[in-house]
This record gives structure tokens, sequence and C-alpha cells, in this order.
């Protein structure tokens, strides 16, 4: 496991590119039924429950913290990132988010991911290498709003692009908060365009809010002149 | 979406599905909208399962929604309160006093003016 990514927290905008293994598996959240679902393994991809309105794809909740301090390897960073429970449904979704805290509440240098299931919210992952990522940053005050806004247009695929989207991110910080929305191919301008458009809309921007697209390549490469690394391991 | 429509579907229809509306609140308010959401609308990806935003919201106020998932991971300050006792109570998706964590604005079921945002 290369551990370049290790101390990866400067970048601000909510990326958790650490190798983090294995995860623990989390339990999936299962339909409220039934026998026949006694026998699956935890790692069952989790099914919309009977009468519940399916999503057209499966979503897993993750939930990272900066611990104070620097994480030392790797592996204290691995701890810091959990997946909270994946979900099939609509009303699935919403079992998880009313039970979790709002975004605006958190305390602390934390993020909340919500990725399609098997996604996992790292660069590196084959879905995310290529891509890249709009970035929005939120006065404090309005993350909460606006992280809801962002995640029921992705769940209820309001931006048209297909298998574009990967996931997106809310990043509580000091002073600010960020929003980001990954998509899988950062070189298709007319799906990046899209969800750009798509933002403005759902969330209610300003015209002149600033938005940045990021490419998670250029991501990659300004944490490693940041910390010095380029060519330390030869990439990977 | 009775099943004699299912067989004689050409396959372009992934599937068919029945829609079951317990509640008023989840009938749809437009007329291009179906129960259940606005299902197999053509994108440039294809058929989706599309909802928009007042739907999945008017969701949230189902039953079925409202129960703690399985599996909560406790996890102090985001899945249960902050600090103290958090002990064994919330961890196998136990009840915890029952949406103490339900934020402001969880009754919020779109009704309200879009916030201004001022950045």
């Amino acid at each position: 496991m290369n551990n370049k990514f290790d101390a990866l927290k400067d970048d601000d905008s909510g990326d958790h590119d650490q190798d983090q293994g294995s995860p623990k598996d989390c339990e999936k959240e299962k339909t409220d039924d039934e026998d026949k679902e006694q026998n699956t393994s935890k790692k069952k991809m989790v099914v919309p429950g009977a009468g519940e309105h399916p999503l057209q794809y499966n979503y897993t909740f993750w939930y990272s913290r900066r611990t104070p301090g620097r994480p030392a390897n790797t592996q204290s960073y691995e701890q810091n990132i959990k997946q909270i429970g994946s979900f099939a449904s609509v009303e699935q979704f919403w079992r998880f988010y009313s039970h979790m805290i709002r975004p605006g509440d958190l305390t602390g240098h934390s993020d909340f991911h919500l990725f399609k299931e098997g996604i996992k919210p790292m660069w590196e992952d084959d879905a995310n290498k290529m891509g890249g990522k709009w970035i929005i940053r939120l006065r404090k005050g309005l993350a909460s709003r606006c992280w809801e806004n962002l995640i029921l247009a992705m769940l209820g695929e309001q931006f048209m692009v297909g298998e574009e989207i990967c996931g997106a991110v809310v990043s509580v910080r000091f002073q600010e908060d960020i929003i980001s929305i990954w998509n899988k191919t950062a070189s298709d301008q007319a799906t990046t365009a899209r969800i750009r458009d798509t933002l403005r809309r759902v969330l209610n921007l300003p015209p002149n809010t600033i938005m940045e697209y990021k490419t998670h390549t250029d991501s990659i490469k300004a944490w490693e002149d940041f910390h010095g690394l380029v060519n330390a391991s030869g990439g990977r | 979406m009775s099943t004699d429509c299912q067989k004689t579907t050409a396959k372009a229809i992934p599937s068919s599905r029945r829609v079951t509306i317990s509640d008023a609140a989840h009938m749809p308010h437009d007329y291009s909208t179906t129960p259940g959401g606005t299902l197999f609308s053509t994108t440039p990806g294809g058929t989706r399962i599309i909802y928009d935003r007042k739907f999945l919201l008017e969701c949230r106020s189902s039953p079925v929604a409202k129960t703690p998932p399985r599996g909560l991971p406790n996890i102090p300050g985001v899945t249960s309160p902050p600090s103290k006792d958090t002990s064994e109570k919330t961890h196998n998706g136990e009840p915890l006093n029952n949406n103490t964590i339900n934020a402001p604005g969880s009754s919020n079921t779109g009704e309200d003016a879009q916030f201004e945002m001022d950045i």
C-alpha cells in the first residue's frame, strides 16, 4: 500500500484519496423482510424494499474526519474514513439521512461523501481516475441546505449525464464549507457543462457564483507539488 | 402495468413496476409525473428513474423512511448525539431516542421558498 497520500488534508475540497484498504464492511441496509435475505452475506447489494421507490443507482454514505494533528500514516487515515451505509431506494436514503447530523452542524474538519455503491471517494478509484469535480465554496451557514439539494438532485437523476456522475462531497472547513460533485470523464466538456448548469439550477446559485472545475490528475499533481513528492515514488 | 402488458412489451422497456400509493402525499403534482417518479424518461444515458426534489422530500414523511437503518454505525456527533454516553445503545440500529438529530429543516416538505444565496 502506497501511503503517498496519507497526509492529504490540505486540499480543501474534500478529497480522500488515501488508500484505505478495506473499510469495515458496513452492514448493508436490508430490506425489511425476510428469510430469503438471511443467508446472504453483508456484501450483498442492497435492494429496495417492497413498495419503496427504487433509485437509478445504489449509493453509499461515507464520513471522514481529520484527526487533530497530522495522521502519522495511512492506517490512521483509514480509521478516519467510515462507511455509514448503502441504500437502494428513496425511503432507505431518508432512513440514513434522517439519522445523520446535517453537515452544517458537524464540528471540525469533516466530510460527508455520497458515492455510487462500489465507487470509493478517492481519486484513484477506477471510476474516478480520469475524472474531475465541480467545486463550490460556500460561506458558513449554507452547507446543510446546499448539500441536501445537491444529493437530492443526484439521487433523482437530475443531472442527465448518463453514467457520468460518481458522487458528491461536502467538506466542512474552518471558515467556509465546500460542496463538490465528481464525474467520470474530466475531458468530456458537454458533460461537465451540463453538470455545471444543473448545479446552478438545483442549488439556486446566483449567476456570479464562482464554480471551479478541477481534474483529479491536477489535484494529485497539486498534492504532490505541495508535499514535494514529485517523482518520489513514480506515481501510481 | 398488468402482466399482459408486460408480456407484450418490447424489450426496450426494461421492466414494469407496480407503484402503491398509500398516502396522498405521494401523488404527483403535475400531469407529466407518474406516481413514484418519472420512470423511463429518456436521457443521454438511456432510460432513467428520475425524481424531482419535491417528490423526494414528500417521501420523507412515509413511515418506512423514518425507521433507523439497520447497521447504522455509531459515530458520536455524526449518527448519534455528540459525546457522552453513546455506548452500545445505538450500536445495532436501535432507535436512539428517535430522531433527536433530526435537525432543523427536517420538517421541511419542500414548500418553503428556496433560500437566497449570497456567497
